[in-house]
């Protein structure tokens, strides 16, 4: 069953020379009990699109077509003011980057955890304390002192589990992470995404985690969905998807990543530098330009996401089997780091 | 609550060593005019027939040190004095306390100073919202030029303009003066009256020297506030708009505090032109006429007195912060 349905989500941004798609046609399901992750270069549109799960794409973007299905909510896309903002955060909970103040300054934890019931007219506030405790407590913080706490007394790594209580306090059943272990070291990181597991399954919470980081996302992760020049470009189940990756992009993204273990320059930087909203192609595929197995289609029609068995799917006019056996990508070695940075 | 009271404790003895720095820089500076005002004193009351005792008596009891002592017992002379509250006595009004003179002369000032400074705060804050939130629309860019505008226009060009648009055109209200000179001054309403309509075109005056400033810097603050994170978070968690106005407003009005203070200090060098313009008897015109007429003891207290002022300024303004912004108070 799925918690939310996205269907042809467009997102577009006003732009000098017109509005311009960031998110272009995207289908996504987050179902109950899975955490997926979402994974892309730099501006290929998967924050967008999780701001727009919540209707909330900033100025001067916009929504321009398809619709989210929250269960229990309904469309998002056509709910508007105050339904709208109860069902941010009492339907879905957004957590924000650790290195991302996302708490008040001026007030402390459990001030604002108070002004986060009276907003959503919570009757037992009492009940509501009790219960962001015990979410801090099983997360491994001192519920007491982190509610009488202010931002800047906590760690980076606190303020992310912080961020998980008010998701989370609400009773949301959809769970959105951005960027959760970026600007943590690798012990917090891995707390934090030991943490997102347990909460996920005691919960049995839809979890969508946004991150460039395939390597942390493989650790918890079910479902795994690539996004590429605003398109998703493939998705399926995680250890599918990363031992028989059928786009040429998943392919080299996991081919890009360099491993704690072996030799640096097993590691692969895709050639070419990610397209932007202005850049980006308007006809034909969006990789094409850096894909090895492009072929006269590719620059014509733009491949569908279509499923092409079971639970998996694919936008590649190539046959699976081809970019399976293929070579990954052959442009400069050894530099793993310049994955997204200009040429 | 002691964390507060070490701060307080810390900036009072802080503002006693800048007072103490003012002092002795006023002092030295009296001392390293041209012309050694004591010695011209001193001749001329020997000239006027005083013998030299007489003189130097008269001198030490304007001065507070008369200029045949050594530097280091003058200086000595004219601080011990000055723990006592005596400032030495004017010499254009010969014999006041320069210490009267001030204290009559004080009330002109800080009451017009503060409630400028109140009025202007209220509508620049507003108006800096205003420009904040609406800033790509005409309006907020009307408002941000009117605050670019007063910020930039000259203390003495906007009261001469003040009075020529309210009193020669118009008509509307007095120029000069405290009050009219019919009423006895007193707790009586005639009198009470006439002060406040005489208080107006200064008020305003103060008010429209400081609202660009309030404005332009609200304005800022605002909108850095409104690209802050958890403003965008706030939203994401589905707070009430009020709440989220709260949030932004008190956390975009921080930095105020310390316009503030630096706004006092303008508010002083504004009195000078305003108080000359509307004739205002206040600490401004008691500097300006002193300096007029070589009334050295009153230059030096008047000066001291506003010093003195602005360090409490910025004390009141610093233990605002340590109020409201819990990384500063702990």
């Amino acid at each position: 069953m799925s918690e939310v349905e996205v269907r042809d989500l467009t997102v577009e941004y006003q732009t000098s020379v017109g509005w311009l798609p960031a998110v272009a046609g995207a289908s996504l399901d987050l179902r109950a009990g899975q955490i997926t992750g979402l994974v892309g270069e730099s501006g290929s549109g998967k924050s967008t699109l999780a701001l727009s799960l919540l209707n909330a794409v900033p100025a001067p973007g916009r929504i321009a077509g398809g619709t989210i299905e929250v269960a229990g909510v309904g469309d998002l896309t056509r709910l508007g003011g105050k339904q709208l903002r109860k069902a941010r955060g009492g339907a879905i909970g957004y957590v924000f980057q650790a290195s991302q103040n996302s708490l008040n300054p001026l007030k402390t934890i459990g001030r604002q955890l108070l002004d986060l019931g009276r907003s959503h007219e919570v009757g037992d506030l009492r009940a509501l304390i009790a219960r962001a405790k015990d979410l801090a407590n099983r997360m491994g913080l001192d519920g007491d002192r982190v509610l009488d706490s202010y931002q800047h007394e906590l760690s980076g790594g606190m303020r992310q589990r912080v961020g998980i209580v008010f998701a989370l306090v609400l009773n949301a059943k959809v769970l959105i992470l951005d960027e959760p272990t970026t600007a943590l070291d690798m012990l917090s990181q891995a707390s934090v995404l030991d943490i997102v597991r347990k909460v996920h399954d005691e919960n049995q919470l839809s979890t969508l985690i946004i991150t460039h980081d395939i390597g942390a996302i493989s650790e918890i992760a079910d479902r795994l969905a690539v996004m590429y020049g605003g398109r998703i470009v493939e998705d399926g189940p995680l250890l599918d998807v990363l031992r028989r990756p059928t786009h040429p992009y998943t392919k080299a993204l996991i081919g890009a990543t360099a491993r704690i273990t072996g030799d640096v320059d097993g590691a692969r930087a895709l050639p070419g530098r990610p397209p932007d909203l202005t850049t980006v192609a308007r006809a034909g595929c969006v990789f094409r330009d850096r894909c090895p197995f492009a072929v006269e289609v590719c620059a014509q029609t733009e491949p569908e996401l279509e499923t092409f068995e079971s639970g998996r799917r694919r936008a590649c006019h190539v046959e699976p089997s081809t970019v399976l056996t293929g070579p990954v990508l052959t442009g400069t070695t050894g530099t793993p780091a310049a994955v997204g940075e200009p040429a | 609550m002691t964390a507060f009271a070490r701060r307080l404790a810390g900036k009072l003895a802080a503002g006693l060593v800048m007072v103490w720095v003012v002092v002795t820089f006023t002092f030295f500076l009296v001392h390293a005019l041209p012309g050694k005002p004591g010695d011209v004193q001193y001749e001329q009351y020997i000239q006027s027939g005083m013998n030299a005792e007489q003189a130097a008596a008269k001198v030490k009891a304007i001065y507070g040190y008369t200029s045949h002592d050594s530097m280091l017992s003058q200086y000595g002379g004219y601080l011990g004095k000055l723990l006592h509250g005596d400032l030495g006595q004017s010499i254009s009004y010969s014999g006041v306390p320069v210490s009267r003179l001030i204290w009559a002369a004080l009330p002109w000032t800080v009451i017009p100073v503060l409630s400028g400074l109140l009025v202007s705060f209220l509508i620049g804050v507003t108006a800096g919202v205003v420009a904040a939130v609406r800033r790509s629309s005409r309006w907020g860019g009307l408002l941000t030029v009117s605050g670019s505008l007063f910020a930039g226009v000259p203390a003495f060009v906007l009261a001469l303009l003040l009075l020529v648009v309210f009193h020669t055109e118009w008509n509307l209200l007095p120029d000069a003066g405290t009050s009219d000179i019919q009423y006895d001054p007193g707790w009586n309403l005639p009198y009470i009256g006439s002060v406040v309509q005489h208080a107006v075109l200064p008020v305003c005056a103060y008010a429209l020297l400081s609202y660009g400033g309030w404005l332009l810097a609200m304005k800022s603050s605002v909108v850095s506030v409104l690209g802050d994170d958890f403003i965008l978070a706030s939203e994401l968690r589905g707070i009430a708009p009020v709440t989220r106005a709260r949030y932004i407003g008190r956390n975009a009005i921080l930095p105020l505090f310390t316009v503030l203070a630096l706004s006092f200090g303008v508010m002083f060098a504004g009195s000078f032109f305003i108080e000359d313009t509307f004739d205002y008897p206040g600490l401004g015109d008691l500097l300006l006429k002193s300096i007029g007429t070589r009334d050295y003891p009153v230059m030096a207290g008047a000066f001291l007195l506003i010093t003195v002022s602005i360090i409490i300024a910025n004390i009141l303004a610093d233990l605002c912060y340590t109020l409201i912004d819990p990384r500063v108070r702990r």
